[in-house]
């Protein structure tokens, strides 16, 4: 059996090939997110067990404190000291530092941090290193150390003055030394700046404090019973931990803000493997009816039924394996591709090979070989069944419709139950309603395809009305009379375009929400927003607008986290008396009589189950329980879902946590005075942005576009597998008619005419595909913008211009997909039709 | 021997000159046509007959555009089909010639109306209905004409085949083996007919076969061997034919 298996292989490289496509690029994709999350790991563990080898433990404030009192005071240093086993103590700081180039513009943070340190002169105990020609360590209070990446990418070198933003304001320094960190030339793309430690303390608000204490233990003592020892001797302010350990929550921190792209790379793959498994199966199932006489002569010979099931699945395997090889192969090549386009995004990684774990390759040839197996169970089981008597008939049998009544219990069954788990997964809030919704949308699918052939013959019969002459009558009656294959065929492309539609409906849902908000709360001619995500806008530059008279009121909206119920929340602080007048958050009362209360989105008051009026017990960060009355509902949830009086918030959290700030322009100032009054005000303060209501609805909607970018160029992978899908049963369809085309060949047909046909073929079932598709991405869209209406998405948009598009596109793609194929039966010799073996 | 005299030149269908084709190479060469002389004159019903490997598919195929010769020239009419390109022999074909082959003659997705029009609709043309109706009247097939392939039986789907043949009026018909799958009540019929399309409709055939008896159809009998013609006889019987193939050594 194996050696007819691997016979029947050699004879069709082509169809060998296209099927093993699609196996290729579900697989690396697999393999390509495994290599690029364990190679992430891999580089950042070696940079920081590299970079903090030397420190034993690490002093740090409690970590529960609240913001404003996590610092260890400076006389704890002296103590530290004093212990037996230490041997050497440094005490260091940390904080925002923002650097200025010539322009006034701030450098880098569109994403990555900018972080700001105190220099530590114990080489042991500093992640940075000077190397000899790249300077020195600061030792003045105007100086600085910056690290190499930025002063490449901004052409800085040693000796030239820079301005830097930290909390207080902006100070002019002078460049001593150029850093790395580690090996690298930076922290994946963060901005560092070093200064000398009391000038760092001054500009990080941390006069006589420190952030951290980093110890060397005296030789022999091992860092966890010099952990154990201090723990005893410290105040409750202050915990101590091992070096090892601060490594492992630093790499932890790292890998988990990178652990997103891991999971969206496994979401593709698993759609681009979903989608494979239909032109898989598709193309089994077409080769199994095409070599009917052929297995039919096996069973005449004497092979069992299970014998020719055994003969597909060897055969399956054997594409199985040499495709996941390929596909783990070029999956390296994908986390390749994804670390130097995230490089040069300005999100660097540290340098060094990618890693393979056996894991990896094991897994994905796991996940290539079972689905493809799966996939041909169905075809081979279909080819047991073949009777030997098969073999002796003339034309090939076209097997005769089985009844549709099977297919219609279990598909309906199927989608019925993939979109009750959707809907239930949509309407949870926890964390398993996302694969809730992922199982859920996969049933769906196969039930939706499962009933697609339902459908295919009559909607192939509208879809050919405008095709003309014997080619269209031709293309149409393949089709029409070929229900199953024509909907296998368009499954794929299909499942391809629902996930596009979705996606296009769902962004333009959230840029039309966006939209509304904008234009419907929020009267405001300006707003003010940091640039960046770490720092937020400064409460001096809140006084330096307010202090412009072009300013007919400036108000602050601040965000935070607070504990209600042991539960860890968002709130925002505005301030009672002027914020209805730059953004209207629909609040149920008087904001004069806030107080002390809770606002509580009425949405979430719903569905917690208070009231209005319950007193709820309340933790800020770090604090004891404040018992708080929720005084009222409103009803714009854009900011928090939780809103208490700005200072309450200062008062509680910080002062320094303004989000967004907004103005209204006094009578008689335009927008562009406005503007420029506020540029003005703000000189001092390079990371805050003046957005006027437009450049806001632009900026959301910008940011929506690049992720809907992300996320179309990925499906589009889908798209090409399932364009592979139609290529493919087009071309084996094309050998199953070889006698047929040869025949009209024989009585006229010319080769453009032949060409014509299969073009109309494939346009027919591409257009099929597609329509399917956008109707059910339109539902499912549907469904979804309506069920997540409570979480900010009010609007339902159907983006017409685009889904037209994409349907033209499919339509075009599914043309492209039938050149080769079109060609193929053109060329056929015209003796084939009429020759008998 | 075989090539009529120059007076009759006017009235052969189609003919060929010196015509040579071999396959495969070397050792394994065969010579399916061995410099053939022959012709086939119009109104008449002829066969070729001759052992398995003589060459007579060969002979039809290259005859009726369907391959190309290596050597020597094939006309249909006064035309030279070694000077046509694809496009030309396609057109030629749409438009001269009519096809009855042993099996899998029908397009299975369309109806016996539909595969009986089908050179006419690829062509672009409306069929003539009167002379369609005369067509199918005379074959039985008009109680028939909406069925599809699946639903007709062998010699009906043979008939079918026979009726596309003739509807567009070719100048000549390549008919080859067209009984060889049929019982033979059925093949009766269909060379009963094929003999009325000659005589009565002035239409001219050339059928392949190794059939003595259906061979007796004919006005006309060609016999090869080995690439070459090696005899001819008119008005044959089932009996002259087995005696003259006996001759053959076939």
């Amino acid at each position: 059996m194996i050696r007819t298996a691997i016979k029947g292989l050699t004879a069709n490289r082509l169809r060998m090939a296209l099927t093993g496509l699609s196996i290729v690029l579900g697989v690396a994709f697999v393999a390509g997110s495994f290599v690029f999350t364990d190679t992430i790991n891999a580089r950042f563990e070696t940079l920081f067990t590299d970079v903090y080898a030397g420190v034993d433990a690490t002093v740090r404030p409690d970590q529960t404190l609240a913001a404003d009192e996590a610092y260890l005071d400076e006389s704890l240093l002296a103590e530290v000291q004093g212990i037996e086993n230490v041997a050497v103590a440094v005490g260091s700081v940390a904080g925002f530092a923002q650097m200025i180039d010539a322009e006034g513009e701030p450098i880098g943070g569109q994403g990555p941090p900018t972080l700001g340190f105190s220099w530590v002169n114990e080489p042991a105990l500093n992640s940075l290193i000077i190397s000899d020609e790249n300077g020195r360590p600061p030792k003045a209070a105007d100086e600085v150390a910056i690290d190499v990446a930025t002063a490449n990418s901004q052409g800085l070198s040693v000796g030239n003055e820079i301005d830097i933003q930290t909390i207080g304001g902006i100070d002019t320094f002078t460049i001593v030394g150029l850093a790395n960190f580690g090996t690298e030339d930076n922290l994946a793309g963060a901005t560092l700046s070093a200064f000398e430690i009391s000038r760092a303390q001054e500009l990080f608000d941390m006069e006589g404090r420190f952030s951290a204490i980093d110890i060397l233990a005296v030789d022999g003592v091992e860092p966890d019973d010099l952990v154990e020892e201090m723990s005893t001797v410290l105040p409750a302010t202050a915990e101590v931990v091992t070096g090892e350990q601060q490594t492992q929550e630093v790499l932890d921190d790292v890998t988990d803000g990178l652990g997103f792209l891991s999971t969206a790379l496994l979401a593709f793959a698993g759609v681009a493997v979903f989608v494979g498994a239909f032109v898989i199966q598709n193309t089994f199932r077409i080769t199994v009816a095409q070599r009917v006489r052929e297995l039919a002569l096996l069973r005449a010979v004497g092979a069992t039924g299970s014998q020719v099931v055994r003969l597909v699945l060897i055969e399956a395997t054997f594409i199985a394996v040499l495709a996941s090889a390929v596909g783990v192969l070029a999956g390296i090549g994908v986390a390749g591709g994804i670390k130097a386009a995230m490089a040069a995004a300005g999100f660097g990684l540290p340098e060094g090979p990618l890693t393979v774990e056996v894991r990896t390759v094991v897994v994905s040839m796991a996940v290539g070989i079972i689905v493809t197996l799966f996939s041909a169970v169905l075809p081979a089981r279909r080819a047991s069944s073949i009777p030997p008597v098969a073999a002796m008939s003339e034309t090939t049998a076209r097997t005769t419709p089985r009844s549709l009544r099977m297919r219609t219990i279990v598909g309906s069954a199927l989608a019925g139950v993939g979109a009750l788990a959707m809907t239930a997964g949509l309407l949870l809030e926890n964390g398993a309603s996302l694969v809730l919704v992922a199982t859920g949308a996969v049933g769906l699918f196969m039930g939706l395809s499962t009933l697609a052939p339902l459908v295919a013959g009559p909607v192939a019969r509208v879809l050919s009305v405008p095709m003309r002459g014997i080619t269209g009558k031709l293309a149409k009656e393949n089709t029409v009379r070929q229900p199953r294959r024509t909907a296998s065929t368009a499954s794929a492309l299909m499942i391809g375009v629902a996930l596009v539609a979705f996606t296009s409906i769902f962004a333009a849902s959230i840029k039309a929400s966006v939209t509304d908000t904008l234009e419907g709360s929020f009267p405001a001619d300006l707003a003010f927003a940091s640039t960046n995500f770490t720092t937020g806008v400064s409460p001096n530059a809140i006084t330096a607008l307010e202090n412009q008279e072009e300013f007919s009121v400036v108000s602050a909206v601040s965000a935070g986290n607070f504990e209600v119920d042991d539960v860890e929340l968002n709130v925002a602080g505005i301030d009672p008396d002027t914020v209805l007048r730059v953004y209207d958050f629909g609040p149920s009362i008087d904001l004069a009589d806030l107080g002390n209360g809770l606002l509580v989105d009425e949405n979430t008051l719903e569905s917690s189950g208070w009231a209005v009026g319950d007193s709820v017990d309340v933790v800020y960060r770090g604090s004891d329980t404040v018992p708080t009355e929720i005084v009222g509902t409103y009803t714009d949830s854009t900011f928090a879902n939780y809103v208490i009086a700005e200072d309450v918030f200062v008062e509680n959290l910080s002062d320094d946590q303004i989000m967004i700030a907004f103005t209204r322009l006094a009578d008689g100032v335009t927008l562009e005075e406005g503007q420029a009054a506020a540029e003005t005000a703000l000189a001092e303060f390079p990371n805050v942005d003046v957005n006027t209501k437009s450049d806001q609805i632009a900026e959301a909607e910008a940011q929506v576009d690049q992720m809907v970018a992300l996320f179309t160029g990925l499906l589009g992978l889908a798209l090409v597998i399932a364009l592979l899908g139609i290529a493919n049963t087009l071309a084996l369809s094309i050998v199953e008619r070889t006698r047929e085309i040869g025949l009209l060949r024989a009585v006229g047909m010319s080769r453009p005419q032949v060409r014509r046909m299969v073009r109309w073929e494939a346009i027919i079932t591409a257009t099929f595909g597609a329509l399917l598709g956008v109707l059910i991405g339109s539902l499912i869209g549907f469904g979804v913008v309506t069920s997540l209406a409570d979480d900010g998405l009010g609007s339902f948009a159907l983006p017409h211009t685009q889904l037209i598009m994409w349907l033209g596109l499919s339509v075009v793609a599914g043309l492209i997909a039938s050149i080769g194929p079109a060609r193929k039966a053109a060329r056929l010799d015209v003796l084939q039709a009429i020759s008998y073996e | 021997m075989t090539i009529a005299p120059e007076k009759v030149r006017t009235g052969i269908a189609a003919h060929m000159e010196g015509g040579l084709k071999t396959y495969g190479t070397g050792g394994t060469e065969i010579r399916a046509l061995d410099g053939i002389d022959v012709g086939f004159e119009k109104e008449r019903f002829t066969a070729i007959m001759g052992p398995s490997g003589s060459g007579k598919s060969t002979l039809l195929h290259t005859l009726a555009g369907l391959d190309s010769l290596d050597g020597g020239s094939a006309y249909i009419g006064e035309v030279e089909l070694g000077s046509l390109n694809d496009r030309k022999l396609t057109m030629l074909r749409r438009e001269r010639l009519g096809f009855i082959f042993q099996a899998f003659n029908l397009i299975p997705t369309l109806s016996a109306e539909e595969n009986i029009t089908l050179p006419i609709s690829i062509a672009g043309g409306t069929p003539d209905s009167e002379w369609f109706e005369e067509v199918v009247a005379i074959l039985g097939l008009s109680d028939r004409l909406d069925h599809r392939p699946s639903e007709l039986s062998g010699g009906e789907q043979q008939r079918v085949a026979a009726a596309r043949a003739l509807v567009s009026r070719p100048e000549i018909i390549f008919a080859d083996e067209p009984s060889g799958n049929l019982d033979s009540k059925s093949g009766t019929e269909l060379l009963d007919f094929m003999r009325t399309a000659v005589r009565e409709l002035g239409q001219t055939i050339v059928m392949v076969t190794h059939d003595p008896m259906a061979a007796s159809y004919a006005d006309r009998v060609v016999f090869l061997a080995d690439g070459k013609v090696v005899g001819q006889m008119d008005e044959p019987t089932t009996d002259s034919v087995i005696d003259h193939m006996k001759t053959l050594g076939a």
